[in-house]
């Protein structure tokens, strides 16, 4: 297929997917977005019609609600909804974490049981990695799940969790627990499928610095069973599940990151109207720079791409992450240096504040992304 | 949006690699510095090659990938320290004349055959390019500075106000062009003020800022290579240095400085090839040309600045000798940093432009989508 066509066909993918988003919304949805982006009732509906549309996983086939697109249609529709500013998912770790996990390496009957309702909607995920002692060496985690015996039909898990988002909502959680305390610690670790239900589970939320929605919960696991045909993956596996269901994230990531960018260099704008020494120069130098940042993050995303397509490796795509959370913070400092005293008493900017200060942390802080950009990348030795 | 680079580019620069690598050294820059003459056996090849022919658009206006090889190219001299003046000729003098039309269709032969020229299109006192000549009656009158190889260029390719707008003007160096070198950064890369009252060689009429986009955009390719190259040098030091019973790499101080270096080169290298490639595209504005070419050369800049500096931190004091090459990454990359537009400058014009657009929220898009497609046309 020639180059063209395959532009003009991702052309008219976009627009018939731009006509069904401007379908679904509200007709003030554009108006009221300050209010209708915590109306958590309309982020649920949206999800579950993107999922009956094929536009919520659009690369998977449509018995698992996608379309088969190829990597870069997808990534276009992806760009196409973070920029008309489509409802933000109301349990991202569900389709942008547990799905893919549960797709690459669960069993038939873990598949035919569990991505439905995850897609739709009707149940929410929780990540069941942090621990009180094991945060970005998360592969030293301490929760322990054992076996009667090797063929027992029931592992026994006692243990702890930590900032574990929306699990006191979530009806699942993909918990990673110690199998093996002999083998190496990464070799160790087997990823569970509990039942937040189950007797033995406590769920604590934790009260958020901001008014995020994405609240944190300890979880607290004393002695209990979860059957042994809910392991997804392999025995002692559990490294290579987490690592590859983060993996599925990385693109969402920059293109959530890109899109707040760009909410952030709008409002920059915006403060010009009511500002009389906003056209002060180093706001406008520093306006450039973060254009800049948020251009680089775009283009680097799509080199990434092309050499993913070309099977050609793509080291550039690890800095995404690291820019692109880094870029974040700085477009909502800037954007309250440019509202001079009026940011003081606007909510709207605290909340954004607290909120990109979350994107240097989750998924591998800034320092590991660093570590792991010299080490893999550059070839220096680990500490 | 295409912005990597195809299989025929990465084999392009894999060749000028290799030769670079057997021809030019890092010492033969040194040599430059005190040999004024060091650069003509290098630039002899470089043209037997070929590679000053990238100053001619295609012939059949197919030029998709045409700036595109020549940034690859650039790339590489830049990552070479390459004494050659390949960008001041080829990417900045060529690089302003490639919209202007047949009337510097000779002009741009002559540089592709290997004739040495230099752009001139900083008047006195300015941070960003701009308009230093007047045009009367044919003859081209100002004084312009700082002249990336105008020490050793034939033609000099400038600016010039008419009665009937802004035209770019070609003169020859010779009666009426007066070239006052002073000592400079980087004497591998000589620059030289210029003072013109002399009958112009060749007129068109441009738009200033389509035809400085090619220009940034070459400038931008040079100091990627540069960032790249001194960062491959800091690596390579931090990983056989020891110190404290381990390589000084293995300590997260070096370890960040170098990954975030990694990060200002790629985001250097993305925007560069993205603004290429936006040029090849009919489809792209003149804005939004410029935009993107303005911004690949102050990130550009910041990385090869920002790797430099920190490739002399990791070597320490080794670096502060004239045998060691790490002054010539940074000497090449200061004095690049100022050409065109420095950093500051250059964010600050972008900045102020997105500042000054607005954005009216209807039922059609948000205002976040309005923005960004006004934005990249």
């Amino acid at each position: 297929m020639s180059r063209m066509t395959q532009a003009e066909l991702r052309t008219d993918l976009v627009a018939e997917y731009a006509a069904w988003l401007t379908g679904f919304l509200p007709n003030d949805y554009y108006e009221r977005y300050r209010e209708y982006r915590w109306d958590i009732g309309l982020r649920r509906a949206h999800q579950r019609a993107a999922f009956e549309a094929g536009w919520l996983q659009p690369t998977w086939s449509p018995e698992h609600g996608g379309r088969s697109l190829g990597l870069a249609e997808a990534m276009e529709i992806r760009l196409e909804a973070a920029m008309r500013s489509a409802p933000k998912l109301p349990n991202v770790a569900g389709p942008g974490v547990a799905a893919p996990g549960i797709r690459q390496f669960g069993t038939a009957a873990q598949i035919d049981r569990l991505l439905i309702p995850l897609l739709r909607g009707d149940e929410w995920w929780a990540l069941g990695m942090s621990e009180p002692e094991a945060g970005s060496d998360f592969a030293s985690l301490r929760t322990r799940a054992v076996r009667n015996d090797p063929d027992g039909r029931v592992f026994r898990v006692k243990g702890r969790k930590i900032w574990t988002t929306q699990a006191h909502q979530s009806r699942w959680c993909t918990l990673y627990a110690r199998t093996d305390p002999d083998a190496p610690k990464h070799r160790g670790i087997s990823c569970l499928i509990l039942d937040l239900e189950s007797p033995g589970v406590t769920i604590e939320p934790i009260r958020m610095a901001s008014i995020s929605d994405e609240t944190f919960c300890e979880v607290i696991l004393d002695d209990v069973e979860i059957p042994a045909d809910s392991l997804l993956g392999p025995v002692n596996g559990g490294w290579q599940v987490a690592m590859s269901s983060l993996n599925h994230e990385r693109q969402m990531i920059w293109i959530m990151n890109w899109v707040e960018i760009q909410r952030g260099l709008s409002s920059v704008r915006d403060s010009q109207a009511t500002h009389d020494d906003y056209a002060s120069g180093e706001v406008f130098a520093e306006l450039g720079s973060l254009l800049a940042d948020a251009e680089a993050l775009r283009a680097t995303g799509y080199r990434a791409l092309n050499n993913e397509l070309a099977d050609r490796p793509s080291p550039e795509a690890d800095i995404l992450k690291l820019l692109g959370s880094q870029t974040l913070q700085r477009v909502w400092e800037l954007s309250a240096a440019a509202a001079g005293p009026r940011s003081i008493d606007d909510t709207d900017l605290l909340f954004e504040r607290q909120d990109a200060l979350a994107a240097t942390i989750y998924g591998g802080t800034s320092e590991i992304q660093r570590n792991i950009i010299a080490e893999r990348l550059l070839g220096l030795p680990k500490g | 949006m295409d912005v990597g680079l195809n299989s025929g580019q990465l084999a392009l620069r894999d060749s000028v690699r290799d030769v670079l690598r057997a021809e030019c050294p890092p010492a033969i820059a040194r040599q430059a510095m005190t040999d004024p003459d060091r650069w003509r056996t290098v630039w002899k090849t470089v043209v037997d090659l070929g590679w000053s022919e990238l100053a001619v658009p295609t012939a059949d206006g197919d030029s998709s990938f045409g700036r595109m090889d020549l940034t690859v190219v650039l790339e590489e001299c830049g990552a070479a320290l390459a004494p050659v003046p390949l960008l001041s000729s080829v990417g900045l003098a060529a690089g302003l004349l490639r919209l202007a039309g047949p009337a510097v269709d000779d002009v741009l032969a002559e540089i592709g055959s290997g004739v040495v020229a230099a752009l001139a299109v900083h008047p006195p006192g300015h941070r960003l390019p701009a308009v230093p000549m007047t045009l009367q009656e044919g003859r081209v009158y100002g004084r312009a500075v700082a002249v990336p190889g105008l020490p050793r260029a034939e033609l000099v390719v400038t600016l010039a106000s008419s009665a009937d707008g802004p035209v770019a003007a070609v003169v020859r160096v010779g009666d009426g062009v007066t070239v006052r070198e002073a000592e400079c950064t980087d004497p591998a890369q000589p620059v030289a003020d210029v003072e013109i009252d002399a009958q112009a060689i060749a007129i068109a009429p441009v738009d200033l800022e389509s035809a400085l986009a090619t220009p940034l955009v070459a400038a931008a390719a040079d100091l990627v290579g540069v960032a790249g190259a001194a960062l491959d040098r800091a690596i390579e030091y931090a990983k056989t240095r020891r110190q404290f019973g381990k390589p000084i790499g293995a300590f997260q101080g070096i370890k960040h400085a170098l990954a975030d270096n990694y990060v200002a080169l790629e985001r250097a290298r993305g925007l560069t090839y993205a603004a290429a490639a936006r040029h090849d595209d009919p489809a792209t504005s003149v804005a939004a040309g410029w935009n993107a070419a303005a911004l690949a050369k102050a990130a550009a800049a910041d990385a090869a600045v920002g790797c430099g500096r920190t490739a002399v931190q990791v070597h320490g004091a080794l670096a502060q000798t004239w045998e060691h090459d790490m002054h010539l990454y940074l000497r090449h990359a200061w004095q690049g940093a100022s050409t065109l537009g420095d950093s500051r400058a250059l964010y600050h014009a972008v900045g102020r432009r997105f500042a000054g657009s607005r954005a009216d929220d209807d039922q059609q898009g948000s205002a976040i989508r309005k923005g960004h497609e006004e934005w990249r046309q």
